[in-house]
């Protein structure tokens, strides 16, 4: 099978500070990578590196096969990357509703000009109630996004990810703030998603659920590369271990 | 999950419109109707800044270059060259739209408060070539005679005839921005206002968006240009100067910015003040000016969201008294 996601060599420095040094993986599709390492370590730089935002230094990145190491942000999106923040993103001044639909349009290669003559997906509705039934919550559609609390609103923007039909999807700290029975719809969802073929690398600080849902995982520290390897080679590694500081790693969450 | 509803507010908008189209004639002596003519057309206009700002999040003085762009074209389209008056108003709007496809596609390589100083450089370059382009604008004296609106044979000829038509001009305007506002492209644009980090991750190509809002700024920006050119008989350089071009947004920002009746509200205040405090002419600016310091204070949704606090007021009022009602009849019931 060929990755559908494949990271090579990538480098990228903030004025002195290598946040990404010689970074390396592939995603095959439904597989789930873990990417963990300590507060600083260029996690999120990395996921910023695969979706656009920031432009590698050095290196390429391959979504399907296709070398986008050039392609501006937005257009890796309607390749089928999608992802989530650190901190849920969502238009403030919009319902929730429209928040969902955003870019869902896009996604579906429907345009603006079609759009403003009334065409819509099709299986929205339906959809978005499968969905929401994972995430384990209704809400007011008309509502604002801020009336919710954080995990619902952590929820809701891997319910809105999902709805775009992605291929590969980027978790950036799915587990922060939420309780474990938030938790366990999130691994649901995750795991659905990577049954129906999706390549998804998961962010996250918390190690039960990381070495619980990844397929394999990489440990980054100071930007490079310290450890690939299932959840059980790597927890196992001693240089992982050290770089947590000897700490008993599924303390640190 | 969406049902089309008929509201109290759709009501009540749909009422108001009815009385102001019959009422305004009605009032109106033929010099108040050019006033009321000009806020129609100004309106027009000020949706296009209401889409940047409101919609878009960006910050244009533009509107007023491309409504001069708009009002000579139309003129040396219908006036030099004799063509039908109507084309030659289509043919100003689809001029000023490649204009700002244009000068949109080169401005917004600048970002934010950079993009918004560009659009002032352009304001001041449009209007040195208003007045000097004598050919073309008829530089300081500007150009008189140019003939009537004419619609498949109508002509424009009164104040009231053009009132109609305006006013039928603003409502397919307004529609059209709330058409917007729902699909995609509003969807889109509302998330290069709000975070275009969320818009680039979910595929909204930001660059692309900015520029069709400034493209459908500048049409409706020209059209009004080609309305004012023949409502008005004549054309000078006055009329798009920069003074005129921060009207339009004081207009935008006193109705709501993200408010088509919020604009429309905003339009009539910004043009009917001079009229209405002629006898304090003097201070007008200073009058408009603490206005718009309270209305960011207490209000910074504008005039729009004043109106929506006290419609759902009103609503609230009702459903308790309707409740009440039912409680009483529940009471004798028992
Ligand atoms: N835009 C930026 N400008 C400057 N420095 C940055 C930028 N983004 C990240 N960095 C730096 O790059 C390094 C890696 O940051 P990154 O956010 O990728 O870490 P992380 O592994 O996600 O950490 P955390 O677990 O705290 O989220 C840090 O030293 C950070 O300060
Ligand atoms: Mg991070």
């Amino acid at each position: 099978m060929e990755p559908i996601l494949k990271v090579e060599h990538v480098d990228k420095a903030f004025g002195g500070v290598i946040a990404a040094e010689n970074v390396s993986f592939e995603i095959l599709p439904g597989q789930i990578m873990g990417l963990i390492g300590p507060n600083g370590a260029g996690k999120t730089t990395t996921l910023n590196l695969i979706s656009g935002i920031y432009s590698c230094d050095k290196g390429e990145i391959y979504i399907n096969g296709k070398n986008v190491t050039k392609l501006p942000a937005h257009t890796r999106a309607r390749m089928g990357l999608a992802r989530t923040f650190q901190s849920p993103r969502f238009l403030q001044r919009s319902s929730i509703r429209e928040n969902l639909m955003l870019g869902l349009d896009l996604a579906d290669q429907i345009g603006y000009i079609s759009s403003f003559f009334g065409k819509k997906r099709s299986d929205f509705d339906t959809e978005l109630s499968e969905l929401m039934g994972m995430a384990g919550f209704t809400v007011n559609w008309d509502a604002d996004i801020q009336s919710l609390p954080y995990g619902q609103r952590k929820l809701l923007e891997i319910v809105r990810a999902l709805l775009t039909h992605p291929k590969i999807m980027l978790v950036d700290e799915p587990a922060a703030g939420l309780n474990s029975k938030e938790l366990m719809r999130v691994l649901e969802m995750l795991q659905f998603a990577a049954k129906k073929g999706v390549g998804i690398v998961v962010i996250e600080h918390q190690m039960d659920f990381v070495m619980g849902i990844s397929d394999f995982v990489t440990v980054l520290n100071f930007g490079k590369l310290l450890s690939q390897g299932t959840p059980e080679q790597v927890s196992s590694d001693p240089a992982v271990i050290e770089a947590y500081l000897g700490r008993d790693i599924d303390a640190e969450n | 999950m969406k049902t089309k509803k008929i509201t109290g507010g759709k009501i009540t908008l749909f009422l108001a419109c009815a009385a102001f189209a019959v009422g305004i004639p009605a009032i109106c002596n033929p010099y108040q109707m050019t006033v009321v003519n000009s806020a129609l057309i100004y309106f027009v206009a000020a949706l296009g800044i209401s889409i940047m700002l409101g919609m878009c999040g960006q910050m244009s003085f533009a509107a007023i270059s491309f409504m001069g762009m708009g009002a000579y074209c139309a003129t040396q389209l219908s006036k030099t060259l004799g063509m039908p008056t109507l084309m030659a108003l289509v043919l100003s709007a689809v001029f000023t739209a490649l204009m700002s496809l244009w000068i949109g596609a080169l401005l917004f390589r600048l970002s934010g408060g950079y993009f918004t100083f560009a659009t002032i450089g352009l304001v001041y370059i449009c209007s040195s070539l208003f007045l000097n382009l004598k050919p073309l604008t008829g530089g300081a004296n500007g150009i008189v005679g140019i003939p009537d609106l004419n619609l498949f044979g109508y002509n424009l000829d009164s104040l009231y005839k053009w009132f109609f038509f305006l006013f039928a001009v603003c409502i397919l305007c307004g529609l059209f921005v709330e058409r917007i506002r729902r699909t995609s492209l509003g969807r889109s644009m509302a998330s290069v206002r709000d975070n275009e980090l969320a818009a680039k991750s979910l595929g909204v190509n930001c660059y692309q968006v900015k520029i069709i809002s400034f493209v459908i700024a500048g049409t409706l920006a020209g059209l009004a240009g080609g309305l004012i050119a023949f409502h008005n008989g004549t054309v000078s350089t006055a009329l798009f100067s920069f003074q005129i071009a921060t009207n339009f947004v004081i207009m935008v920002m006193l109705g709501g910015v993200n408010s088509t009746v919020g604009t429309f509200l905003g339009t009539f205040l910004v043009t009917l003040m001079p009229e209405v405090l002629s006898p304090l002419a003097d201070y007008l600016r200073l009058i408009q000016g603490v206005l718009i310091i309270l209305m960011m204070i207490f209000m910074p949704t504008g005039l729009a969201g004043i109106g929506q606090m006290l419609l759902s007021k009103a609503q609230k009022r009702l459903a308790n008294k309707f409740s009440k009602k039912k409680t009483a009849s529940q009471e004798v019931g028992q």
